[in-house]
């Protein structure tokens, strides 16, 4: 059977108020063939999902379906022409049974009420489809484990007439044999010739089920593989790219001779980190590069205590005096500061002014007896706007209508005005272009070079080999391997992703 | 320089367009939408009713407002700080039979109301420890006091009302400052309660707090704010006002009535949505609230110098509430 092209995006460019994340991408697909398209955080690739499912618009290019051009302006548009997207997420009933979960955007109806029988047919039959014979769609969804409810995710994208299935992430919190179980399926789906695009992070994922690779690079075209006659290498070059010369700021001489810091020994969080041992140099960046899933996520709130991590270590020390994890009270007293990657969920307060969330952090500096001292606050804070260069209408302004870049800044200098020793910064580029990267960057090397210890935690592995003095690549929630620089971005993500599949 | 002109005017027109909508977008906005209410409906009961406008009359709205005008105080910063309190009237109910009780059993009456004002505190740190220690949803436990200690107060007294005539004990609830007719108690113990929250909120680094812990308490836990201390410390406060409340009512009516105050929860929290606070938290005034408690005795009083049945009166404060809240969401949206 000849191969017939199924999907066919040519030329597709998207920009975000005037910031090109797209330009003329060509993305296609056959019927059966599954595609894996790969790229670092910010390369575009979910945004050419979303074009295709009909979540963004596009600024230029043309969609072709089975041969024909189709404008696809809503999601509507996208399923009625059986583009399929299964979320990075979860988004289950639990208290649904596995056939409501199943048919619930097209619950068969018999006059006013649902029918049931019919609703049960259908959903068995995609059951079976699946592989899943022995689960009855009776079956409370939340009963069912994590890798099982995946599947019945997968059986709801295949209700009517699915052709394209995206996956992006689908293993990031697979156990080994559950990954493999996903696997069959997504063949079962390509012999009954529906195509999947699959996004992973996890190379070793990608070579084993994908037929070629797509690579996108700062929303361009990378690469385009197969994965018979390619290599882990080869890829990686696509994805990394070789722009890292001027994108960072040059090293300090003598960064590597700093003295420790901050000293941690045994650090664990329950499902995240296993007991791991770091040091944090005063006057140098320490990058921590690992992916979804990695405990990444969790190495510096664990350090700052709160929250629900319930982090413990067995011996912490802050130049020299020993901390213990709890508050992150005790943590800002201590010296560390943290910039959190989620900004609008947990570091801005959006209706506050920028003058309220700059001090929010140090209050007792900016007060007198009982009250706050009002003058020395406004002084400070018009300081850091003109030395970070913020901008805004003023001081008063609401913080939550500054653009992205302007709150990370006022996030920072919240920091940078008290009395602070160590800086935390999770994922400090995440949605930002690459001009402001550039900026960005330069920054944090200026604050190392005054002397604060610097903790980069970043699921970029180009961003950590091209900034830190010292990066440790983490897997599994262990220490897979540390590297002083220069280290190579795709010896980082080896180290990250490679442990990862085999822990 | 025709040139220049011209363009000077143009942007001048384009200020001038502007204007209303900054101004609308100003913090202080929405009080002062409140303020102009509060005018306009002087106004028109000026206009119905000769006897509105007199200052025993004003004096009087006063008085009778204020034990709601103090929970309300107190339920302000405490909704903005993203706790609430439903709990609050009910507290204010036990307290005046809590006095009762201890007086009737020989204790001294300025100790038995320093006893239900600890009481109230107490309770407040009960809801607090609720909300915040185990987590859980500050509207579901304050209901659960609520009802607890609305049951109480009916078991202590079997539901009757218990006399509390003592003279000096009374002049809080009828007492003026100034001669007879100076300012009435109430009122100054209200007000001051306003002046001292007001202070609190806007001067010290706990007011912050309130305002950032309502704002996003994930985001001030990051940033070391003592989230939890802050709550707890205003469901203490908010249970104390209760207490004072109380107190207040019974020493005006010369009696504990343990179902006297309950009914007024709705109009406490009414008061303070009314005033411009945000039940999401992070977002409100304490003048707000005090113009919305002067809002709605004024309401209450104006309808019934006009004879209106008190049904009607109750109609009213709703659509009043109804109307106030939306126009504030349009004022707030259209700011973007």
């Amino acid at each position: 059977m000849a191969e017939t092209r199924i999907l066919d995006m040519t030329g597709i460019g998207k920009s975000f108020g005037g910031v090109p994340v797209l330009s003329n991408v060509h993305f296609h697909v056959d019927a059966g063939e599954v595609v894996a398209l790969l790229g670092a955080n910010g390369a575009g690739k979910s945004t050419l999902m979303k074009i295709l499912s009909g979540n963004y618009s596009r600024n230029a290019g043309a969609i072709a379906i089975n041969g024909q051009i189709y404008e696809l302006r809503t999601p509507a548009d996208a399923l009625a022409l059986g583009i399929r997207m299964l979320p990075q997420e979860l988004s289950i009933f639990p208290d649904l049974t596995v056939a409501e979960n199943i048919m619930i955007g097209a619950l068969p109806k018999s006059g006013m009420h649902v029918d049931f029988r019919t609703l049960e047919e259908r959903a068995a039959a995609l059951l079976k489809r699946m592989g899943l014979d022995w689960l009855s769609p009776r079956t409370r969804m939340g009963d069912l484990s994590h890798h099982v409810q995946r599947i019945v995710e997968i059986a709801r994208a295949m209700n009517g007439e699915a052709r394209i299935l995206i996956m992006d992430e689908p293993t990031a919190s697979l156990a080994a044999d559950e990954v493999e179980t996903l696997f069959s399926i997504i063949r079962r789906l390509q012999a009954e010739g529906i195509s999947v695009i699959y996004i992973s992070h996890y190379l070793k994922e990608v070579f084993a089920i994908a037929g070629r690779i797509v690579v996108l690079r700062d929303g361009r075209n990378a690469g385009d593989f197969r994965t018979g006659s390619t290599s882990v290498d080869e890829v990686l070059q696509a994805i990394v790219g070789n722009r890292v010369g001027d994108l960072y700021p040059p090293f300090s001489a003598n960064a590597g001779g700093k003295q420790d810091d901050v000293t941690v020994e045994g650090l664990s969080v329950a499902g995240w980190l296993r007991d791991i041992d770091f040091t944090i140099r005063r006057g140098a960046i320490t990058g921590v590069h690992g992916l979804i899933g990695s405990g990444v996520e969790t190495i510096g709130r664990a350090l700052f205590g709160g929250s629900e991590l319930r982090a413990t270590a067995r011996r912490v020390t802050i130049g020299g005096a020993p901390y213990r994890i709890t508050t992150p009270g005790r943590a800002v007293a201590a010296g560390l500061g943290l910039v959190a990657a989620e900004r609008k969920r947990e570091g801005i307060i959006s209706m506050l002014s920028l003058r309220e969330n700059m001090s929010a952090a140090n209050m007792p500096l900016f007060t007198r007896g009982l009250i706050v001292d009002r003058g020395k606050e406004e002084r400070t804070v018009g300081d850091w706007i003109r030395r970070l260069t913020i901008r805004a209408r003023g001081p008063e302004q609401q913080i939550g209508t500054l653009s992205g870049g302007n709150q990370q800044k006022v996030c920072l200098a919240r920091w940078l005005l008290g009395n602070l020793k160590v800086l935390i910064l999770e994922e400090p580029t995440r949605g930002v272009d690459v001009g402001a990267r550039q900026e960005i960057y330069r920054q944090i090397r200026q604050l190392a070079d005054e002397g604060l210890g610097i903790l980069l935690i970043s699921s970029d592995a180009e961003e950590v080999a091209g900034l830190s003095d010292r990066s440790i690549a983490l897997a599994g929630g262990r220490i897979a391997s540390t590297f002083e620089q220069p280290v190579l971005a795709s010896a980082l993500m080896n180290a990250a992703s490679h442990s990862a599949v085999a822990a | 320089m025709s040139e220049i002109q011209s363009t000077r005017q143009a942007t001048a027109v384009q200020e001038l367009g502007r204007r209303p909508k900054d101004l609308l977008g100003r913090p202080w906005a929405g009080v002062a939408m409140l303020l102009v209410f509060y005018l306009i409906l002087i106004g028109v009961f000026t206009a119905l009713t000769p006897f509105f406008l007199t200052v025993k009359n004003l004096l009087s709205i006063g008085s009778n407002m204020a034990f709601i005008g103090l929970m309300a105080a107190a339920g302000t910063p405490l909704i903005i700080a993203g706790g609430l309190d439903l709990s609050v009237a009910a507290v204010a109910g036990i307290s005046g039979v809590i006095v009762a009780m201890c007086y009737a059993a020989g204790i001294d009456i300025w100790l038995a109301c320093l006893i239900a004002i600890a009481a109230g505190g107490l309770i407040g740190a009960g809801n607090g420890a609720l909300t915040n220690g185990l987590r859980l949803n500050p509207f579901i436990v304050t209901l659960g006091t609520m009802s607890i200690i609305t049951g109480l107060s009916l078991v202590l007294t079997g539901g009757l009302t218990q006399p509390l005539m003592i003279e000096g004990f009374n002049w809080i609830g009828s007492g003026r400052i100034g001669g007879s007719r100076g300012i009435p108690v109430p009122l100054v113990i209200m007000l001051v309660a306003f002046l001292l929250i007001w202070w609190v909120m806007a001067f010290t680094p706990f007011g912050r707090y309130i305002y950032a812990a309502g704002g996003n308490p994930e985001a001030s836990r990051m940033l070391g704010i003592p989230v939890d201390r802050t709550q707890v410390v205003l469901y203490v406060v908010s249970g104390i006002s209760g207490a004072l409340a109380g107190v207040i009512v019974a020493a005006m009516l010369g009696a504990a009535a343990p179902d006297s105050v309950g009914r007024h929860l709705l109009t406490v929290i009414a008061a303070i949505i009314l005033g411009g606070t945000s039940l999401f938290g992070g977002r409100g005034s304490v003048w707000g609230t005090l113009l919305a408690v002067l809002i709605l005795g004024t309401l209450n009083n104006g309808l019934t110098l006009l004879n209106v049945s008190s049904f009607w009166q109750d109609v009213t404060k709703g659509v009043v509430l109804l109307l106030a809240v939306s126009l504030d969401q349009l004022r707030v949206r259209s700011q973007g």
